[in-house]
């Protein structure tokens, strides 16, 4: 913490950013931090408290942010997967930001309320890091701690669901995504969602109807997680930014392993790696084609 | 017809398909099958677009709201896309599609992707009669229902 | 005001009664998905009911102006159109168990909706509702109801107000609704001496736990907000807030809607109005393309200028029960308390003029 709280200072004084991007103390736990006084770098925190992937706030179309000037970002080595799509698919360069990885160890589910890490408070995100030594970064900080506990929760929704029936699949979903108010926290709150003009707002023509009503709900959310396949890191914003508690994260999970299965491809750190929608193989199964 | 219908479901319901295919493949080999006089279950709308790559999942999401029972998507063989490319991006694009489909609930066996050429009449009609069989097997679908909320 | 007694079997009773005569029940309940947090939901009987245990998700907003509902549906025929609209009469319900804060909050949009039109959806269905709140025990330090004028205890918007005390309740009928409702428990009984001052110990306590939350905002915030529009605090206010909307779902007060023309097939459809929000980065874009909101400062600056300044200057009202669900909810991590409280502080460092 006080490494970074020094670098930070550093990096603000010396006028290589404008505003530093990290997690501070607020009235309901961690919360992001937009520093722009090295004198207040003070307030900036990391632990396993800090949940949130705040590569969101680099969509251009957070203006506001934009208009701060150049930031540095603290990221996870799961949150500089999202830098890495970002900069991947040109929202933003890279000599334009200046990253702070923090090695990390895993993230609480409930990150308002700080507890030991054990496989029941540990995200599900957590399962399988295999970034606890983020790759991408300009500045890397923090010891390597060790693998985070495994929380099988979702792992055992998703199996729970595969079992089933396709009906019995339907009545879930339909149960799950009758609640959505179509208020799209998911969108807002997601790194890869920075459309300016998301297809469910279109009007001429109206793929999606705006009602939430359960037809309409199941279209955008379908539509929204097929537009995430291969761009999604699984960081769960959308899940825990939606106000009806509705399980966004099985879709986005069992998408991403749809992706790896097929294409052999997970969100990675490295930029120059083209996400796999955007490119084939010759050879790309399709067994399921007749 | 009405013999393949579900126990409880109306026996006078036959199914819609909706068939996205692509121009210079797919639709030429259909239309070879009607030449051909061959015979085929009637419950196919054709659109005609100019590349399977053209078919955005949405298209298939918004044929099911409006009432489709099933889909068909269908294009030309990889390697023979007539804009060299378009297909094998499609295809990794209907293998997700295919796959959150199943994991939403809507049945594999009511969306078909093919690759028929313009000289496979055959194929078309193969392709037309399976998935109408397939479909009439699982019955209406759910897709435009509306239950809560809403009205 | 006479005060009555019911006891929790009295309540349970009238519970009971009333699912029994087809009157539908909301009550807190605890939530499938996790069982430490609460949602309002139709009880089959009082035992369904999780009582006092914790603010509820969302608010009792829903029960009113629903998410999403059809206004009316329309058909064409050969003939011309069919237009089927929706009846304003609703069916009996009976809120069991609310909060005072989202029981006010109805009283204060009820301004709006009989404002300049009469929302005859909104009242058809605040007609056929009987409210019954409690004193709210399961406030916490996001609470801030007292600093907008309301108590743990407050009786507005009230049909009928419980206060736990040992045995049961006391029961005050604030209204005839709630009379009527007192009426058909044939067990309650005049509150005794006891009953009485056990309430108003219970009432003391409920205040004194919300004592150190937020201040009382002071009546010049608003013409303060007013005047201040062009602040400099405003550029950097919602940095972390992501637009969504999540707040405007979960507030009890928080009203706008959209109306949209959906269709279902060639030849019916519907028209639906929907929740909105003025957090969404299109909520002001007009058909032209120009967007007077278009950053998320102006945004948010939006919502507490019409909660704290222009409602209150049209209506008389602060458009907030101070409940802290936007507070709960949001993903960024704004906390609108936390907000206004800096906000209040400034207006009283800086009180005069327009600022620079």
């Amino acid at each position: 913490m006080k490494e970074l709280q020094e670098l930070s200072r550093q990096l603000l004084a010396d006028d290589v950013v404008k505003v530093v991007i990290g997690y501070e103390e607020g009235p309901r736990g961690v919360r992001a931090a937009f520093i722009t006084d090295p004198a207040q770098t003070g307030k900036l925190v990391f632990d396993k408290r800090c949940v949130q992937n705040l590569a969101t706030y680099l969509n251009p179309r957070r203006k506001q942010v934009a208009q701060l000037g150049k930031p540095a970002i603290v990221v996870k080595g799961c949150d500089a997967r999202s830098v890495a799509g970002l900069i991947r698919e040109k929202q933003v360069e890279r000599g334009n930001i200046v990253v702070i990885a923090m090695r990390c160890g895993g993230v609480l589910e409930n990150s308002e309320v700080d507890s030991e890490l054990t496989s029941e408070t540990v995200s599900v995100r957590c399962a399988g890091c295999d970034v606890r030594d983020p790759k991408l970064y300009d500045h890397i900080l923090g010891e390597l701690p060790p693998e985070p506990p495994v929380n099988p929760r979702r792992t055992e929704q998703i199996a729970a669901l595969e079992e089933m029936t396709p009906t019995e699949r339907w009545s879930f979903w339909n149960e799950e995504l009758a609640r959505c108010i179509r208020c799209h926290a998911c969108r807002e709150a997601c790194p890869m969602c920075f459309c300016v003009q998301c297809t469910a707002d279109k009007g001429q023509p109206q793929w999606i109807d705006p009602s939430p009503t359960p037809r309409a709900n199941r279209a955008w959310q379908t539509m929204r997680v097929l537009h995430q396949a291969g761009r999604c890191v699984d960081c769960l914003e959308c899940e825990r930014a939606c106000p009806e508690h509705i399980p966004l994260g099985l879709l986005a999970r069992y998408v991403a392993d749809a992706v790896k299965k097929r294409f052999d491809y997970a969100a990675c750190e490295d930029p120059t790696v083209p996400a796999p929608m955007g490119v084939f193989r010759t050879d790309d199964d399709e067994e399921f084609i007749r | 017809m009405s013999d393949d219908v579900k126990p409880g479901t109306d026996t006078t319901w036959t199914p819609k398909i909706v068939a996205f295919v692509c121009n210079w493949c797919t639709y030429t080999g259909a239309d070879l099958a009607g030449t051909s006089r061959l015979k085929m279950d009637p419950n196919v709308r054709v659109i005609r677009l100019t590349c399977s790559s053209r078919v955005n999942p949405l298209f298939i999401i918004k044929a099911f709201e409006r009432g489709a029972d099933g889909v068909i998507v269908s294009g030309c063989h990889t390697g023979d896309c007539h804009y060299s490319t378009g297909n094998y991006y499609a295809r990794r694009r209907f293998a997700i599609l295919h796959d959150l489909l199943d994991f939403m609930g809507v049945e594999n066996n009511r969306v078909t992707f093919s690759w028929v050429s313009a000289s496979e009449g055959n194929k078309w009609q193969e392709v037309v009669n399976q998935t109408t069989s397939r479909v009439k097997e699982l019955g209406p679908s759910c897709v435009p229902l509306n239950q809560k909320g809403g009205e | 005001m006479t005060h009555r007694f019911l006891s929790h079997h009295d309540l349970a009773l009238l519970a009971a009664d009333l699912v029994a005569s087809g009157t539908r029940v909301i009550a807190p309940v605890r939530a499938a998905d996790d069982l430490e947090q609460i949602d309002y939901l139709p009880i089959q009987k009082l035992e369904d009911a999780a009582l006092g245990v914790r603010v509820t998700r969302r608010s009792l907003k829903e029960f009113f102006l629903p998410p999403s509902e059809v206004l009316l549906q329309y058909r064409q025929t050969k003939e011309g159109v069919e237009i089927r609209e929706v009846p304003t009469v609703a069916p009996p319900q009976v809120i069991l168990g609310a909060t005072p804060c989202d029981v006010a909050g109805l009283e204060i949009v009820d301004k709006v909706m009989g404002w300049d039109y009469r929302d005859e959806l909104w009242f058809g269905r605040r007609d056929a509702t009987t409210i019954v709140s409690f004193l709210c025990s399961v406030m916490d330090h996001t609470c801030f109801c007292t600093a907008v004028g309301l108590a743990p205890d407050s009786s507005r918007g009230t049909d009928l107000l419980l206060i736990p005390v040992e045995g049961g309740y006391l029961a005050n009928a604030i209204t005839p609704k709630g009379k009527a409702l007192l009426q058909r428990c044939p067990g309650a009984t005049d509150a005794s001496e006891a009953a009485i001052a056990g309430a108003e110990a219970a009432q003391q306590e409920a205040r004194g736990k919300i004592a150190n939350n937020l201040a009382a905002i002071p009546a010049e915030f608003a013409g303060w907000l007013a005047s201040h529009y062009d602040h400099p605090v405003w550029k950097t206010i919602a940095l972390r807030c992501h637009g969504c909307g999540a707040c405007a779902g979960v507030c009890p007060t928080c009203h706008c809607f959209d109306i949209v023309d959906e269709h279902d097939s060639s030849e019916e459809g519907a028209r639906r109005r929907n929740w909105d929000s003025c957090q969404t980065s299109k909520f002001t874009l007009h058909a032209s393309g120009h967007n007077p909101r278009q950053s998320q400062s102006e945004r948010f600056r939006q919502r507490i200028e019409h909660k704290f300044s222009i409602y209150p200057t049209r209506f008389g009202e602060i458009l907030c029960t101070g409940c802290g669900r936007c507070a709960r909810v949001c993903p960024g991590g704004m906390d609108l308390p936390e907000i206004v409280g800096n906000l209040v502080a400034l207006s009283k460092a800086e009180p005069e003029g327009s600022a620079q």
